[in-house]
This record gives C-alpha cells, structure tokens and sequence, in this order.
C-alpha cells in the first residue's frame, strides 16, 4: 500500500529526479571538511527561526499599545510562549553567529573562486538579510533598550550623505521612531525579508548543488601532486546528512540550555520621552562597527568622523563582496596570501572590536 | 556731501551702542548711566553712616532696574551741590519704620507699575500687611518689629531667587530667627525656640541639609508679609495646603470636630509643629511613644483600633517585604515577573494611601484599604512564587529535553558507524 503510494507520487512529481540527485551527490573529505557544516546549521537556525516566528505571530500585536503587552502575555501566560520567545532569540543569534562562521570559513578556504562568484555574492546578500532580519526584529517587543538602539542604529543610517535622510525617513516612516516604526519593522520582518530571502536562499542552495563543494587551494595542490592518492569524498546521503542532523540536534540542545537557563529578557516598556539607558548599544553583530564609529575623532580631514567611519565600512564591505573578482582566480600567489592576510585582520578587528563595546558592560 | 549726515547719524548710533555695550559688559548699573549725585558724593565720603549705603547698592535689584537713591529718599540727583537735600525738593533723609511698608508699596502694589518689569508680577498687599502681627505692633508704636526692610535688607535688596538674598528659601528660617531668638525676644511672651526646633524637624532638614526648596520654611504656613501664628482652624488646611489628601481627610473627620471642641489645634497635637518629625507607626498607640495617649485612656475604643490598624500596617509591611523578596529571587533567575510587579507596585500604592487614610480616622475605611493592599501583595507572592516553580520545572524539563537529544545523538553516530563500517572507507 505505502510502496503503491510512493509509486503513485514518485510519477506525478518526478521524485527520481531529487532521488538521483541525492544519491550522486558526493562532499569532498579533506582536514578543512569541518567547516561544510556551517552552512547546513545556519539553515537549520533558519528553519528553527521560521517555525518559532510562525508560533510567535499567533500572539504578537504588533501596535505600540499592545506590543509589549503581548509579549509579556507569550512570556507570562501562553503554555511554553517563554520557550518559544527564548529559542526564537537565542536562535537568531545563533544562526548569525553561524552565518559568520559560514562566510569567514568560505572566505578563508577561498570557496569563492570561479565558478562560484555568484554562490558568494548570494551568501553575502543573505548574511545582509540576516542582519536585516535581526535590525527588524530587535523593535519588536517594543521595549526601552530597543527603542534606542534602533534610534541610534537609524541614526547612524541617517548619517550618510545624500540617500541618509531618505533611509531614516524609510526606516521610522517619519523624522521619529513611532508605532509607525514598529508597524513598518514588522512588515519587513514577516513579510518583506522573507519573500526576499527566499528567493535569495533559493539561489544559493541552487548554486551550491550545481557547483558542489568547493576544495581549498592547498587541498587542490596537494591532491595535484604525483603519486597523491586520489581524492576522498563522502556520500551526501546518508553520510554526510547524518552528520549534519547530529550538528543540527546538538544546536538543539544548546538552544534548550540557553533558554532554560537564560531566558531572553523583555525589560521595560518603550517609553519615547524617557532618557536613554545608561550605556545603550546596538546587538552584538554590530557593535564593532558601533565601536569603530564611537572611537572616530570628530572631525577626520575636514570632515565629520562618522561620515567618513560609516563610509569606510561601507566600502570595506563592498570590496568584502567583491573579493571574487579581487583575488587571483587560482587563489595562489602573493595576490592570494594578501587577501588571506586581509581576512585574518578583519577577524581580529571584529573580534578586538566586540569586546571593546562589551568590556566595561556590568552583568 | 549727501552721505554725510547719514554717516554721522551711523557714527552716533555706532558710539551709542558701544557705550551700552560697554555698560551691559562692564557690568554697569542702568541707573549709573544717568548722572546719580547722591551715589558719587555718598561714595566719597569719610563717614561711616554716610558712605554705608553705597556699599552694596550696586548689586540692588532696585539700582539695577534703574531706580536711584532718590525714588525712596526724594532730592534731586542731578544737583551735584547740597541743595540736592532740600526738603522743599521732596527729601527725606530718615524714612520712619511705620511709612516703610507703604512707600514700599507704593511701588510693590501699583501692578501696572510692576508690569514694566516683570510681565507676570508678584503684587504686594498693603491689606495683607495689615492683617500681619508685625504690622498691628508696628502701628502701636513699636520699632522692634519686621517691616519689609528688617528682611529684605536695605540698599542692596537682592531678589528672592538669589541664594544670597535673606528671602531666599533656604535662608529665611535665619532671618526669621534673627528677631525671634531669646535676647531680641526678651520682654515678649512669644517662645523663642522655634529656630532651634525646626532645624532638628523634617522639613527643616529637608530644606537646609538636603537643598529641598519644596520644603516650607516659616513664611509657608505663617505667611510672609501677612506673617501670623496660625488660628485654630487653619492649621489643618495650613498643612492640608501640601498634605493634600491628609488635610482634606482630616477635615471631613469625626476626630476634626472633636479636637475643635476641646480646644485642640488639629494636625499640631499628634505630628507638633516647629520640631515635626517624620511619623512612625509607634505614633499611633495609647501608650509607648504614642501620641494618642495624650487624649484617649488605655483600654479605650480607639485603643483597641490602634492596635488592629497598627498590626495591619506590619502586616503589609511584611507581606511587601516579602513579595519584593520572591519577586527579585524570580527576576535574577530570568523570569519574567511583569504582573506580580504591577500588583506589588499597585499594594505599595495602597501602604501609601492607608497612611494617608489614616487622617480620616474611620477605622473601617482604614481595614478596608489595608484589606485591599494585603490582597495584592500576596497575588504578588504567589505569582512570585509561580514564576519560582516554572524556574525548577524549566530546568528539569531541559535536564529531560537535553538527555533525548544526547540519546538521539548517540543513536544517530552508531548509525553513521553502521553505515560507514558497511560501506567500507571513503
């Protein structure tokens, strides 16, 4: 009967084909596998993310008369709401953490050497996304430390020359973050960025299984060299897919720990006319560049220290993104090393960065 | 040749404000920049008395308006020559202590007068004067009394808000206590303890140790220029005029009508008056330190109250105490305590208002709002104590959570073995 059934689909959806495709489908094994999975439990978080979100919009009210009152209600009143609300925070900062991971990790073994530009343009406008996904959703309990971070993080938007003001304006939909803001954030968080992602993620899963795994340049050599034993892989199914889901349930019990032992804080109600907390700052994924622009004199050759901090990540990034078409094609040589050592630097200086805005915080 | 009476008229204007620049920046009075005889010839003088009032004048809020020495003295100040002094020319060179509150407020409570300095202005009453105990003595004759010299000072008046006027909040107790003190006082029958008490009071304290200027000083229930002891019905609306609801409470009481028939001065008998004290629950029993005692007999009806009403207080004392406690426990582990806090905050409102409701000395109404703050402050404990018990479920329902997934985990690697040892190496 079940066999009769799975026939029954297999000719109506053309199943063979994804069996075929999973059935082929090889991961190199080499000493620098490890870092394959991170981009499979950046995608778990996702999924963690989107299920929790899902369970999380029965209740919200997304109104800055009812916003905090609702999440008070998921937190206080709803069976598991507080479990719910946890994993959903812990798992945002999860899956950006591991979506760092994922890019530097990609940076590092060069995996974006052709034919894979494309595959790292779509992963970093994806960890844009991400960043967006986490902007959006930092407002939307609608308390006092979220709405001065977003204060301050549209405030540096709104620093840029030129487009500036108009992204404020876009962002708060007004001079001023309102309930309009919130509403406005909501939008983006359940409806806009996902559309987008979607797509997005699309294109990049697509790439992936297209262009496989990519092998580092020294794995490459050596497997290059005469006599070299030929190169080992590991089946997709069920080899590989096992070990992701024993990454995937591991996630899953930190993510139990976390909100069991730590369950994410909802503090005070957003209150426009009150003072700013003491020693407010943006999430952890953008305090180094807060930092940065913290520790910029005011004024760099004539011009105002922000302006140039904000343009100079600006431009860091782009060429961050266009590092494919940057570096040697083979991704040897001296062109090589340099782009290694660059990337090198922009870990410790992220790193260095982050603890600097968290040093003096008082648990 | 055109351009030359405009370029004059330019240069004139120019030389204009640069001498009032000068004056502003300088710190000139206004006054000092018509000529003032009696300022430059009293300056140059070698006799005390005579050069006295020049000393400070220039600070005087007075001078600094533009009024000189002869809008108090008369004269003319622009005779440089002792003709100046001629009476004939209105001078008068000793004003009497009786004429000196009307020749003040011949200023003080002319309002379009004073509109031309301050748009909203405070308008001195020569009938509220009148119905001061200052006044009425001073209109029998005696000097020794308050006129509005004796406080505000003399040739060098400084306005109320400046911390080194005798007026200003903080320093008007003194200067009070500067005529009503044992040696000045001497003859009268009037106490002269009142400074020495309402430094050690708590509003005395509130004003002069913590800079508190809400705090009242002896003008805020005496008056100022209507400066009087309060009479037997004011003084609870005297105190009700900042403790509001106390006031209002007292007022309607049993206990207001049954004071007033004895004679009793309403808030002054139980909480005094100069040396008032921040109140205690001791204050409300028959015996110990209670002030009730003063009038009730032990063993009476209000004794009995006292003490269910006093044991009400300790236990919403205690009840908060511990909600805060339980709450504070819950909230260091995480957990989210929002509604046991409001209900907590709602009884710490309730032990403010039973306080004050206590003024209406109707023990029924003071049981049912100690009833209502007692309720909310164990809804408090035990949403506390719920928050506490979902904290120990939480953890072990982790410790479970994270034993299947370990389980999982392991079953999931023997797996991958199986499989591995079956496919042989890769």
């Amino acid at each position: 009967m079940i066999a009769a059934l799975g026939r029954w689909l297999t000719d109506r959806l053309g199943l063979d084909t994804f069996r075929e495709l999973a059935e082929h489908k090889r991961v190199p094994v080499h000493r620098h596998s490890f870092w394959y999975y991170w981009g499979g439990m950046t995608l778990f978080l996702f999924g963690v993310q989107v299920v929790t979100g899902i369970l999380l919009l029965l209740y919200y009210r997304a109104s800055a008369d009812e916003a905090y009152e609702s999440v008070r209600f998921i937190m206080a009143q709803v069976s598991f709401g507080w479990l719910i609300r946890s994993i959903h925070s812990w798992s945002a900062n999860l899956m950006i953490g591991a979506a760092m991971i994922h890019m530097f990790s990609a940076f590092l073994l060069k995996s974006y050497r052709a034919p894979r530009e494309m595959t790292w343009l779509s992963g970093m406008a994806l960890l844009g996304l991400v960043f967006a996904f986490g902007f959006s959703g930092y407002l939307l309990p609608w308390n006092q430390l979220a709405f001065f971070a977003t204060k301050v993080g549209t405030d540096i938007a709104g620093a840029l020359p030129v487009v500036g003001h108009f992204i404020l304006v876009f962002l708060r939909g007004g001079e001023n973050i309102t309930g309009g803001t919130l509403t406005r954030f909501f939008g983006f968080h359940v409806a806009v960025l996902p559309a987008i992602v979607t797509v997005i993620l699309g294109l990049h899963l697509y790439l992936v299984q297209r262009h496989g795994m990519s092998v580092p340049p020294s794995v490459e050599e050596a497997q290059a060299k005469p006599g070299a034993p030929p190169p080992r892989m590991m089946k997709f199914v069920p080899n590989f897919a096992l070990r992701d889901a024993v990454g995937w349930l591991a996630a899953l019990g930190v993510l139990a720990l976390l909100a069991a032992l730590f369950p994410w804080e909802l503090g005070r109600k957003a209150d426009p006319y009150a003072p700013a907390p003491a020693g407010i700052r943006p999430e952890w994924y953008f305090a180094w560049m807060f930092q940065t622009l913290r520790m910029l004199p005011s004024k760099i050759l004539g011009l105002e220290g922000e302006l140039v901090g904000i343009l100079g990540i600006t431009v860091a990034g782009l060429g961050w993104a266009a590092v494919p078409f940057l570096d040697d094609p083979k991704g040897r040589g001296q062109r090589a090393r340099l782009w290694t050592w660059i990337g090198v630097v922009a870990i410790v200086y992220i790193i260095v960065f982050t603890w600097l805005t968290y040093r003096d915080v008082k648990p | 040749m055109s351009a030359r009476p405009g370029r004059a008229a330019s240069a004139r204007l120019v030389l204009g404000a640069a001498l009032v620049a000068l004056a502003v920046t300088t710190g000139m009075p206004r006054g000092a920049l018509a000529r003032d005889t009696c300022y430059e010839c009293h300056r140059a003088e070698k006799e005390e008395r005579l050069v006295a009032p020049t000393r400070n004048i220039l600070k005087d809020i007075h001078f600094e308006k533009g009024l000189t020495c002869a809008s108090c003295h008369g004269g003319d100040p622009a005779d440089s020559e002792a003709t100046a002094m001629d009476p004939d020319k209105g001078f008068k060179e000793h004003i009497e202590h009786k004429s000196i509150a009307r020749l003040c407020a011949s200023c003080h409570a002319n309002a379009a007068y004073m509109k031309h300095f301050n748009p909203r202005p405070y308008i001195f009453s020569i009938e509220e004067f009148e119905t001061s105990v200052h006044f009425k003595k001073a209109s029998l004759g005696d000097t020794k009394v308050a006129t509005c010299t004796s406080c505000h000072g003399v040739h060098g008046i400084l306005p109320h808000t400046d911390p080194a006027s005798p007026v200003y909040a903080q320093n008007v107790p003194r200067t009070c206590a500067h005529c009503h003190n044992a040696e000045y006082m001497k003859g009268r029958s009037l106490p002269t303890n009142q400074y020495d008490l309402y430094v050690t009071s708590v509003h005395g304290k509130a004003l002069l140790e913590k800079g508190d200027l809400s705090a009242p000083a002896c003008n805020d229930c005496h008056g100022n220029h209507g400066a009087a002891p309060p009479g037997l019905n004011d003084i609870s609306m005297v105190c009700g005029s900042c403790h509001g609801r106390e006031g209002e409470l007292f007022i309607k009481s049993r206990m207001k009508a049954g004071m007033d028939s004895l004679g009793k001065r309403g808030c002054v008998t139980c909480h005094s008056n100069h040396g008032i004290q921040h109140p205690s629950d001791a204050m409300l029993a028959v015996g110990g330190k209670g002030v009730c005692g003063t009038c009730h007999q032990p063993g009476a009806a209000c004794d009995r109250a006292t003490v269910r009403i006093v044991s009400g207080f300790v236990g919403l004392r205690d009840s908060l105490a511990l909600a805060d406690s339980l709450l504070k426990l819950a909230e260091d582990r995480g957990m989210e305590t929002g509604l046991g806090r409001d209900s907590w905050k709602e009884a710490q409102d309730q032990q403010v208002g039973v306080r004050a409701g206590l003024h209406s000395f109707d023990s029924a109404q003071i049981t049912g709002v100690l009833d209502e703050g007692l309720g909310l402050a164990r809804h408090a404990a035990d949403q506390a104590r719920a928050a506490l018990r979902d904290w120990r479920t939480r953890r072990i329902g982790m410790g479970l959570s994270l034993l299947a997934i370990l389980f999982v985990i392991a079953l999931v690697t023997l797996k991958i073995r199986q499989i591995e040892a079956r496919q042989g190496p890769p």
